[in-house]
This record gives C-alpha cells, sequence and structure tokens, in this order.
C-alpha cells in the first residue's frame, strides 16, 4: 500500500504550527530555566509522552485514508499531543506567576482531545462494523491479518484451515451437517502464458469476487493455493452442496473477464468438487476434497 | 584416469542474470518488492539485470533467492517461480527444448544443458522398463534452500511438460524432506500423488508417456538449437558444477570404492584442495560418497532386484552386515524396510 502521509499534510502543517507557536510564546513571556533546575524524571514522563502520542498520530495517518473518522481521531490526538507539549515546555521554561494563559494551554486541550478521541474511536467502531458486513463470505468471527493472502482479497491457507476447525466443532455441536466445495480454475497456465503472468493475477483477483456473489451470507471463500479456492459451507448437505459447485462452475464459465492490454474475452472455465465432513480432521477433510477434485479433472490420469 | 572437463564451482560467476535469476525478480517485482533490498548481496544492480554479460554466481543467486522468500514471505514463491523456468528464455537451450520430440528428449536435453538450464541442482535421468526416474542432486550446496529448489525445478518439469504435450501427466513426486505444513501448493501446481521422508528426491512417470509425439516438433529447427545451446556450453566451458562432476565419478566408480585421493586425484587438484572445496560447499567427501553409493544401492534394488547380499558386494562392502549398518545410516532405515516404503 502506498503511503497515505500525503494526504494529510495539511493537518501535520497545523500541528507543526501550532506546537511552534506555544513554543514562541513561552519563549517570549518566560525565561529559560538552569540546567540544575531540570527535573529529569519529568522531562522523561512528558515528552515521552508527547512523542509516543506523535508516534501513534503518525501511524494512524499513515495507515488511514482522509476522511471523517479519521479526522476524529487526528485532531483528538493533535489536540492530546499539543497538551502533553505545552507541559513539557514547562520543564524547560520558567513562567512569570503573574501569567496565567499558560494554564489553560496546557490544560484545556487534553479533554477536548480526549473528547474527540472517544468520539473517534465510536465512529471507528462503526465503521469497523460496517467493513466487515463487507467482508461477509471473506471473514468469519476471527480477523489475523497475518493470515490473509497476498494476491486475492481473501484467506489464504492457513485461514481456512483455522475456519475449518472452528466449523467442525459447531457442525458436531449442532448436529448439522459442513460441507467444502473446491473449485480450480482449468487451464489457468495457459493464461499465464498467453498472458502474461499479469493477467493471470488479475484473473486470480476477479474470480473470487465472482464466487462471491453466487455464495450464501453464511458461506466462507479462502484460497488454498495458486488458482485453487476452497468455499466452507455450514449447515449444508452434500447434495445441496453439490448444487451450489456446479452453479459456482457455471458462473465461472459465464465470466467474461476481458484482458487488460486488448479487451480481448478470455475464456474461463473451472472444475468443481465437494465433500461432506464425516468424522474426521480439517487435514484430512482439505486431502479427501482435493483427491475428489482430481478425479472430476482428470478422471483418467489418476486411473493410469 | 584424470577429468579435463572444467566446472563452475559456488563463487564462479557463470549464471547469466537475465535468466533464471531475471524470472525471480520480475516475479518479486510484480508483487511489490523494493529492488534495493531484493538485490542486497547478490552483486547485481537491476539495470544490469537484462545485460547479456551480466553474470552471478551459484552463491549470489542462492543469496537472491533467500531474499525473495524472506521478503515475499509466502508460501507459493518456489512454485511460482519453477512455473516460469521452463522451456524458459534461455535463448537457444529454451527453443531446443521447445521444440523437442518428446519428453524423453526434452528430459534428456535438460540433463545435457542443465549448467544452463537448472545451474544449482542437477536433473538424472532414469529408465527401467516400467518407469521413467528423474532424480536431483544439489550441485552448488544450496543448503537452506534445497526445498526451495526442488520445488521450483519439479514445478518447472511439470509444467513444461503439461505446456508441450497439451496434458496433465501422472507423475510421482518423492522428496527427502518432511511434508510441509503448506501441502496445499504441492498439491495444485504439482499433484496429488506426494511421497514425503524418502531416500532421493525424483520424479517418477509411466515409461509409456515419455515416447509420445509432441505436436510442435521442427526437426530442422530443433536440430539448430540443440547446436547453438552445445556451443554456448562449449563457450562458457561449464558444463556442470564441481559437486556434479564428483557425483559422476563417483558414479561411474563406484564399485572401486574410491576414495578421497582418488576423487582428488582424477579432478587433478590435491586431497587438501579438494576438501577444502568441498567444504565451500557445504559438504564432505564422505556425504558425497554416501549420497552416490545410496542412489546406487536404490538403483540395484529397485531396478535390478539385487538381493541385500548383492547390494553389499557390488559397493565392495566387505559384508553383508557393514553395508546394512551403513545404510541405516544413510536413510535411517533398514534396506527391508526402504524396500517396503518404496513398494508401498
Amino acid at each position: 500500500m502506498p503511503s497515505l502521509l500525503g494526504l494529510h499534510r495539511l493537518k501535520l502543517a497545523a500541528l507543526l504550527l501550532a506546537a511552534n507557536a506555544a513554543l514562541l510564546l513561552h519563549l517570549g513571556a518566560g525565561d529559560i530555566k538552569p540546567l540544575s533546575d531540570w527535573v529529569w524524571l519529568d522531562i522523561l514522563g512528558e515528552g515521552g509522552s508527547a512523542l509516543l502520542c506523535l508516534v501513534w498520530l503518525g501511524l494512524l495517518l499513515n495507515g488511514r485514508p482522509a476522511g471523517r473518522v479519521t479526522n476524529l481521531l487526528a485532531l483528538g490526538l493533535g489536540l492530546v499531543f499539543f497538551s502533553w507539549w505545552v507541559d513539557c515546555l514547562d520543564e524547560f521554561i520558567a513562567m512569570p506567576d503573574a501569567v496565567t494563559w499558560d494554564h489553560w494551554l496546557e490544560s484545556a486541550p487534553m479533554p477536548v482531545g480526549l473528547l474527540l478521541l472517544t468520539l473517534g474511536i465510536y465512529h471507528w467502531h462503526l465503521e469497523q462494523r460496517a467493513i466487515s458486513a463487507q467482508m461477509e463470505k471473506r471473514e468469519r468471527l476471527f480477523r489475523e491479518h497475518r493470515l490473509f493472502d497476498k494476491l486475492t482479497p481473501l484467506g489464504a491457507a492457513d485461514y481456512l484451515r483455522r475456519q475449518l476447525e472452528l466449523g467442525l466443532q459447531e457442525s458436531v455441536r449442532e448436529q448439522q451437517p459442513l460441507s467444502l466445495v473446491m473449485i480450480d480454475l482449468d487451464g489457468f497456465d495457459a493464461i499465464n502464458q498467453r498472458y502474461g503472468h499479469a493477467e493471470g493475477d488479475r484473473v486470480l483477483q476477479a474470480v473470487p469476487q465472482l464466487l462471491l456473489l453466487n455464495l450464501r451470507q453464511q458461506d466462507l471463500l479462502c484460497r488454498l493455493a495458486g488458482d485453487r479456492f476452497v468455499a466452507v459451507l455450514p449447515n449444508t448437505g452434500e447434495t445441496v452442496a453439490a448444487q451450489i459447485a456446479r452453479e459456482l462452475a457455471e458462473a465461472v464459465r459465464h465470466l467474461a473477464h476481458r484482458s487488460r492490454q486488448h479487451g480481448e474475452r478470455i475464456q474461463l472455465r473451472a472444475s468443481v468438487a465437494q465433500v461432506m465432513a464425516l468424522q474426521e480432521s480439517a487435514e484430512s477433510l482439505l486431502q479427501r476434497l482435493n483427491l475428489a477434485l482430481a478425479k472430476a479433472k482428470q478422471p483418467l490420469a489418476l486411473s493410469a | 584416469m584424470a577429468l579435463h572437463c572444467p566446472w563452475y564451482e559456488n563463487d564462479s560467476r557463470c549464471i547469466a542474470a537475465h535468466q533464471q535469476p531475471a524470472s525471480l525478480i520480475e516475479l518479486c517485482l510484480s508483487r511489490g518488492i523494493d529492488s534495493h533490498r531484493l538485490l542486497r548481496g547478490t552483486g547485481l544492480f537491476l539495470e544490469d539485470v537484462p545485460k547479456a554479460d551480466s553474470l552471478i554466481s551459484p552463491a549470489q543467486f542462492l543469496t537472491l533467492i533467500d531474499n525473495a522468500q524472506r521478503l515475499l514471505d509466502a508460501d507459493d514463491t518456489s512454485f511460482l517461480f519453477g512455473q516460469r523456468l521452463l522451456p524458459g528464455h534461455h535463448g537457444a537451450a529454451s527453443q531446443a527444448l521447445a521444440l523437442a520430440n518428446n519428453l524423453q528428449q526434452a528430459l534428456e536435453l535438460l540433463g545435457e544443458l542443465r549448467a544452463l538450464l537448472s545451474p544449482l541442482l542437477s536433473p538424472r535421468l532414469l529408465l527401467d522398463e516400467q518407469h521413467a526416474y528423474l532424480y536431483w542432486l544439489d550441485s552448488c550446496g544450496a543448503g537452506a534452500q534445497q526445498r526451495f529448489l526442488l520445488e521450483a525445478q519439479m514445478t518447472a518439469v511439470v509444467a513444461m511438460s503439461r505446456r508441450l504435450s497439451g496434458e496433465a501427466l501422472p507423475w510421482q513426486f518423492h522428496f527427502r524432506h518432511a511434508q510441509p505444513k503448506h501441502i496445499e501448493q504441492y498439491w495444485v501446481h504439482l499433484g496429488e500423488q506426494l511421497r514425503f521422508g524418502q531416500p532421493c528426491d525424483l520424479l517418477r512417470l509411466p515409461r509409456e508417456h515419455l515416447t509420445r509425439a509432441w505436436p510442435q516438433t521442427v526437426q530442422s529447427t530443433a536440430q539448430v538449437a540443440c547446436q547453438q545451446a552445445r556451443q554456448q556450453l562449449e563457450q562458457h566451458s561449464t558444463r556442470a558444477s564441481l559437486l556434479d562432476t564428483l557425483q559422476r565419478w563417483l558414479l561411474r566408480n563406484v564399485r572401486q570404492a574410491p576414495n578421497l585421493e582418488h576423487a582428488a586425484a582424477a579432478l587433478g587438484m590435491s586431497p587438501t584442495t579438494l576438501k577444502r572445496k568441498l567444504h565451500k560447499h557445504g559438504t564432505s567427501y564422505q556425504e558425497q560418497h554416501d549420497r552416490v553409493r545410496l542412489l546406487v544401492a536404490l538403483y540395484l534394488y529397485q531396478i535390478k532386484g539385487y538381493s541385500n547380499d548383492e547390494v553389499a558386494s557390488h559397493l565392495r562392502f566387505h559384508d553383508a552386515t557393514n553395508f546394512r549398518r551403513s545404510f541405516k545410516r544413510w536413510t535411517g532405515l533398514a534396506p527391508s524396510a526402504l524396500r517396503q516404503l518404496l513398494g508401498g
């Protein structure tokens, strides 16, 4: 992902300006303390907090596109940083007792900042729920970004394994069948050869979107490896799974994927297989599914 | 007999950067990897990769592979790399492969032109009545990258045979390493007939697939391409690596129970030099000798149907007990147990 910091240049400039202004105000009104008066523990505590706050702000801005939630969070963190920054300036600059605005400058931004931060996190939570709804059929119950597939917008094989373990437990508990469907593109290597690997990658990114459209809300689609995908179908018996598998194959056949370079139609086909879980581990279930697919793909080669 | 055929070592600059290394670099760049970090320690700059005279050493290539694996951090790197290897873009050698009459010819070419087509892992084709075996030996001291290379080269052969024959062939795969966690990558890119923890790394195929004619043959062009590739090998005078040369010498002389001194003399160097060179490749004479003797023993069991005593005497062991002990050291299994494993 490209760095998003560039989007937030204005916010960062404003913060820099405010921090500078506070510094100048302090320098104008007060005197620098002699080194012997510096309290190192306070400097470390307050300065460290300000610095950490700046790091959070940097990470947040670098990772999030612009928008309402980002603005709230950034403003909140900015104010918290400002408050800690002024607090830290106190340690170096002695203010005359007649000046009171420095207390305001130090204390007022903090509660406002924390309020904005709270509001931001609340809206972030709403946003997260909206995103989770969009992740439907691609993610269930737990998230671990290290298990995301690196090419397609799906979970990878290890995510599938974990989900399968959970699904199998659930199916035993609720006495409901669980089925798996495997979808494998036919002649994918030929596409790579003919249209280039970049086009092959685009096919791999397009097909899951199509498959997702053809799945039900409770289903989960993962990428096993290469051009092979697995759908986990909870509460589904073998007959329904077979029908879904057929429909997925049909959908792939009717997908008019066009190459980026010349806009040619690339004819796609998929082989599918399905199995229903028996009393077995996730690993052996996957293995059985894979053999079923091999049979569907090339009955001749296996019998040879 | 002294060998006059020259070889390359793991620090000889003999691998054209625009061939196999370029495929790996391209794969990494297409996945958004930073080229500086990718090329660190490889002696290459990105702008030099396409130049015909940029050469890197096997050790540098292995560093590149290590970098690629670390940066991509994906289970399928070796397989995606392998898919791009054969027939590949290695000039005349690739053209000769792409125009081969049938699989047997392609595999023989792969063996002959291995310095160009598979510089780090040396393939060797063996036939018995029912099967063809293509087994792979480390030729540059791959160390931790051995599995990556095997995955890549086996994927390359499988993909090539599928492309050129127009059908998926029923390959069987034997690996020395244990079953890895990412077994699904093997399923998708290789096939279902996988065995791990075997005594050697090999591909096996029913023999009838070897001689089926391939559609795209153009006899005359193929011959020209072959000759060009051979000339290329002559010019670079790098037909095989040092380890490869030693392994093949050992295979020919295994019945004489050769020792380090014999091998050094045959390679035209002092025993100390050979020892040092082998050490540089992360191996030893003993290890190489054992690997070759194991291969020969397996060959005699599997293909010739020899008994323990016959194999022991063929390999110049004093007695069968001694042989059994050595065999167990090589494979962790007694010969009888291994025979069951292979037969099953």
